[in-house]
C-alpha cells in the first residue's frame, strides 16, 4: 500500500546513508537505520564486531556529518572517573584557601565572639565546591557542550565493570552526580557511541540502555565500494582480486583474520608499488601489510598460489 | 498494534531472546520512528532495540521472521493507518472490501454474526479474511498455546470468532432448498480452505510462542539430576549449562580490587581528603588498586569407583578452565597427573575422553596422588589458592593421604572437598572421609548441577 511513497523514516535513513558517503564512509543500511534510530530515541549506541571493520570510524563519520565536535574517551584498564568525568583544579583550590585565609581578618572585623563569626562565615556562598575550580574530562565535556556533541567511549570492553556501572547514569538519562555539586545535566543529549570488541562480556545492564549493532566483515560488494572511496586510484580490476583475495583470507584459521582497515593499507601499498595484477610474488612480498603474525604468515605460505589464483580469475 | 508488539516479545522470550520491559517499551518507539511500511528497515529497527548480542540476533532474525509474515505486516500497517483515520485514500482495495475489512479489526469482542464473514469469503478479499482472522486470534488469545493437543479447541475458538456460524447456517439453508446449488459447493469449499488457513495460523503460532519449551524443560530436569544419573547423550547440553553456570558466576565474583597500601601517591582524593587540615598533606591516598583474581588448584578423582560422576566433574572443571584465567587442574585414580594443557588446547569431548583414558580406571591410591600433588604444587599454593578436590574419599583400605593434605591445607587459602556421595554414606566402609575431611575447611556433597552451583558459587565470593 504504501511502496509507492517511501516513509519519511526510509527517507531521513537514506539522507543519512548519502551524507555518509559524501564523507567517505559506507555505512550499511543497518548502521544508517542505528544512526537515525540513536538520534529520534535519544539512546546511545553500542556497537560490536571483530577490530578493524569501523566502529570508531562511524563514531568520526557521525561527527563530520552532523557537525558536531566528537569528544572521544578511550577506555583502559584502570580508568577511573578522575579521568572520565571530572578533577578539581587542586593548584587553584589551595591557593584560594591562601588568599582566604589572607582576607579572613577583613570579613571578620567587627565580629563580636565566635558565633558571630562563625555566622558571618556562612553568608559566603560555597565557592570552593563549583564549576568553577571544575576540571571537564570527556564525559562531563560532552554534556557541557553548548550545541550538542558526538562522544566516543571507544572500547569500553577494556574498561574495569566498576566503569561500566559508573556509565549507566549517563547512558540512561544523559546526567552525572557530582557529589559536592549536584546533578549535572546536559544541555543537549550528545549522541553517545560505545565500541567494543569484545574482549569480555559487557553487562545486561549496559547492554539494556543502549541500542546494539553488530558490524560484521563487510562482504565482497561492500568491501570493494569502501575501497573504492577510500583508495581511488586503485584500477577496478585489480581491486576487484585484492578484494576477493582478502574474502578468501578470513574463512581461513587465522591467529588475526585482516580486517577493513588492513585491506584499505594493502590496497595503498599496490597502488604505490604501481602494481596492475595480483601474482604471487607481489602477494609474498607484501603480505606482512594484511597479516600481523609470523605464524599467520607462514601458515598461509602454501596456500598463497590456490588463493591468488582464484582471486584473479575472481 | 501494542497487543502485536507484547506478543512479539513474548515469542522472543520464548526462543530465549532476554528482552526486558524496558526495552519493549523502546521498541514501541522505535517502531514509531520507522513506521510499518518496510519490513527489512522494521527488522534492523527492532534487532537493534531487543536483540543485544550477535547470538540473540541469530534468534532474533528467525523469530521476526516466523512471526511477522508478510501478509501479517501488510494487516498491520492496514491497522495503523484505520487508527489514523485515513484509509480512505492509502489503500487500494475496493470500498466494499475496505468497509468489511474495517468491521473485522474493529469488531473486537462483538460476536459479528451478521453474515460479514459469507461476504469476504465470496467476494475472495483475501486481505480482509487476513485482517478478521488476525483479530479473531487475539480474542481468543491464541499466544497463550502451550501445547499440541490444543490445537483443536483454539482452531474452532477461532473460527467462532470469525463467524463461522452465519456461513454454516447459510449453507445449511442452501442445501435445503436445493441439494445441488452451485452456491452452496462453492462456499463449501471456500470453508474448507478458510479452515486450513486457520488451522496453519494456529500450527504457526505454537510454534513460535513453544519453540523452546522442550529444551528448557530437559535443561531444568537436567539440573537437577544426580550427576551419576545423567546420560552420555546428554553430554553436549551438560556441557553449555555447565559452561553457562561458570561464566555467571565468574562474572560474578571473578574481580575484587582494593587499594593497596603503598606504590603511587593518589593526588586527587589525597588533597580532597586533607583539605580539612588546610591543604598540610598527611592523610595519604595511593593509587595503585590491586585487582585480585582467584587462584584454582583442582583435583579430580577418575577412578573406577567414582567413573560415573567423573565423566561430570571434569566437564565441570574443563569449563572453569574456560572462565577463570588460573587454574592448574589433575586427574588421578592410582597416579596423579596434570591435565591443565590437555584442557587448554583440546575441544571438551576429546580432553574429557583423554584424561579419562589416561588418568581413570585404576584402583584410587589417595596416599600416592596427595603426595604427588603436594610435590607438584606446594610452591605454588600461597595464601590465595585454592585447592579444590572432587572425588568419592575410598581410599581401597590403604594409606589416605591425610598428612600431605594437611600440609597443603596449611599453605593454601583453604582447601574445599566435593563429593557425590550424600553424607549418610560417609565414614562407611573404605571411605576415608573423616580423616581427609579433617584436613579441608568444608565438604560438600555435590550429586548435581544446583549443588554444584551452589558450592561454587561460595567458592567465587570467598576465593580471594
Amino acid at each position: 500500500m504504501s511502496a509507492a511513497s517511501e516513509s519519511p523514516a526510509r527517507t531521513a535513513i537514506n539522507e543519512i546513508q548519502q551524507g555518509f558517503a559524501a564523507s567517505g564512509y559506507i555505512a550499511s543500511d543497518a548502521i544508517a537505520t542505528l544512526v537515525y534510530l540513536a538520534r529520534a530515541l535519544s539512546k546511545p549506541v553500542l556497537v560490536e564486531g571483530p577490530p578493524g571493520v569501523g566502529k570508531t570510524e562511524l563514531a568520526k563519520a557521525a561527527a563530520a556529518l552532523f557537525d558536531k565536535p566528537l569528544i572521544r574517551l578511550q577506555c583502559y584498564e584502570g580508568l577511573d572517573e578522575a579521568r572520565a568525568l571530572y578533577e578539581w583544579k587542586y593548584g587553584k583550590q589551595l591557593l584560594y584557601t591562601q588568599v582566604l585565609k589572607e582576607k579572613l581578618g577583613d570579613l571578620m572585623a567587627g565580629a563580636q565572639g565566635l558565633k558571630d563569626s562563625i555566622a558571618r562565615l556562612h553568608e559566603f556562598d560555597d565557592t570552593f565546591f563549583n564549576e568553577e575550580f571544575l576540571e571537564p574530562r570527556p564525559l562531563l565535556k560532552a554534556l557541557w557542550a553548548e550545541q550538542g556533541a558526538v562522544l566516543l567511549i571507544d572500547e569500553i570492553d577494556k574498561s574495569d565493570q566498576e566503569f561500566e556501572a559508573f556509565l549507566l547514569e549517563l547512558l540512561a538519562d544523559y546526567q552525572i552526580s557530582i557529589p559536592e555539586i549536584g546533578t549535572v545535566r546536559a544541555k543537549h543529549p550528545p549522541l553517545v557511541f560505545l565500541t567494543s570488541n569484545n574482549t569480555r562480556e559487557i553487562g545486561d545492564a549496559l547492554k539494556r540502555r543502549c541500542l546494539h549493532l553488530y558490524i560484521p566483515f563487510p562482504d565482497s560488494r561492500l568491501e570493494q565500494r569502501i575501497i573504492e572511496t577510500r583508495v581511488p586510484e586503485l584500477e577496478a580490476r585489480l581491486r576487484g582480486q585484492l578484494v576477493s583475495f582478502v574474502q578468501g583470507l578470513r574463512g581461513m584459521d587465522l591467529k588475526k583474520v585482516p580486517a577493513v582497515s588492513e585491506t584499505i593499507d594493502w590496497a595503498r601499498t599496490l597502488v604505490l608499488l604501481h602494481a596492475n595484477e595480483l601474482d604471487n610474488q607481489l602477494v609474498r612480498e607484501t603480505l606482512n601489510v594484511l597479516l600481523k603474525f609470523q605464524d599467520d604468515i607462514e601458515a598461509i605460505d602454501a596456500e598463497i598460489p590456490a588463493l591468488t589464483r582464484s582471486a584473479v580469475r575472481g | 498494534m501494542t497487543q502485536v508488539l507484547s506478543d512479539f516479545v513474548k515469542a522472543l522470550r520464548a526462543a530465549d531472546v532476554r528482552v526486558s520491559t524496558a526495552e519493549s517499551i523502546e521498541a514501541a518507539a522505535a517502531i514509531e520512528a520507522v513506521g510499518f511500511a518496510e519490513r527489512s528497515l522494521l527488522k534492523t529497527a527492532l534487532s537493534q532495540v531487543l536483540a543485544k548480542s550477535a547470538d540473540d540476533k541469530a534468534r532474533f532474525d528467525d523469530c521476526f521472521d516466523r512471526f511477522f509474515t508478510t501478509a501479517e505486516l501488510a494487516t498491520l500497517g492496514a491497522d495503523a493507518a484505520a487508527d489514523d483515520a485515513d484509509e480512505a485514500g492509502s489503500d487500494a482495495n475496493e470500498a466494499g472490501a475496505n468497509e468489511a475489512g474495517a468491521g473485522g479489526s474493529g469488531g473486537d469482542g462483538s460476536g459479528s454474526g451478521d453474515g460479514a464473514l459469507v461476504m469476504l469469503l465470496e467476494q475472495g478479499d483475501t486481505a480482509g479474511l487476513q485482517r478478521r482472522m488476525a483479530g479473531a486470534a487475539r480474542n481468543v488469545q491464541l499466544q497463550n498455546i502451550r501445547l499440541f493437543t490444543q490445537r483443536g479447541m483454539y482452531m474452532r475458538r477461532i473460527l467462532e470468532d470469525m463467524g463461522i456460524e452465519a456461513v454454516d447456517d447459510l449453507l445449511h439453508a442452501l442445501v435445503r432448498a436445493d441439494d445441488d446449488d452451485p452456491r452452496a459447493a462453492r462456499l463449501r469449499e471456500l470453508k474448507a480452505r478458510l479452515v486450513e488457513n486457520v488451522a496453519e495460523l494456529v500450527d504457526r503460532e505454537m510454534l513460535l510462542y513453544t519453540a523452546n519449551a522442550g529444551t528448557r524443560l530437559r535443561e531444568e530436569v537436567l539440573q537437577k539430576t544426580p550427576l551419576a544419573r545423567v546420560e552420555m547423550r546428554d553430554f553436549k547440553v551438560m556441557h553449555e549449562l555447565v559452561r553457562k553456570l561458570a561464566k555467571r558466576l565468574v562474572s560474578l565474583h571473578a574481580r575484587r580490587r582494593r587499594v593497596a597500601r603503598r606504590g603511587r601517591l593518589d593526588v586527587r582524593h589525597t588533597i580532597r581528603k586533607n583539605i580539612e587540615y588546610d591543604g598540610l598533606l598527611f592523610d595519604t591516598v595511593w593509587k595503585r588498586v590491586r585487582v585480585d583474581r582467584p587462584k584454582v588448584i583442582a583435583v579430580c578423582d577418575v577412578s573406577g569407583s567414582v567413573a560415573q560422576v567423573a565423566r561430570f566433574l571434569l566437564l565441570f572443571l574443563y569449563s572453569v578452565n574456560e572462565v577463570i584465567p588460573k587454574v592448574r587442574s589433575f586427574a588421578f585414580s592410582n597416579h596423579l597427573g596434570e591435565i591443565t594443557e590437555l584442557f587448554e588446547t583440546r575441544p571438551v569431548d576429546e580432553a574429557v575422553t583423554t584424561a579419562l583414558n589416561t588418568w581413570g580406571m585404576g584402583a584410587t591410591d589417595y596416599g600416592g596422588a596427595l603426595a604427588e600433588l603436594e610435590r607438584l604444587t606446594l610452591e605454588d599454593i600461597d595464601h590465595r589458592t585454592t585447592v579444590l578436590i572432587l572425588g568419592d574419599a575410598r581410599s581401597n583400605y590403604s594409606d589416605p593421604g591425610d598428612r600431605a593434605l594437611r600440609r597443603i591445607h596449611e599453605r593454601a587459602r583453604r582447601v574445599l572437598w566435593l563429593t557425590p556421595e550424600p553424607p549418610a554414606l560417609w565414614n562407611s566402609g573404605d571411605s576415608e572421609m573423616r580423616k581427609l575431611g579433617s584436613c579441608c575447611d568444608r565438604v560438600e556433597p555435590c550429586r548435581s548441577l544446583k549443588h554444584l552451583e551452589r558450592v561454587i558459587s561460595e567458592i567465587a565470593r570467598t576465593a580471594i
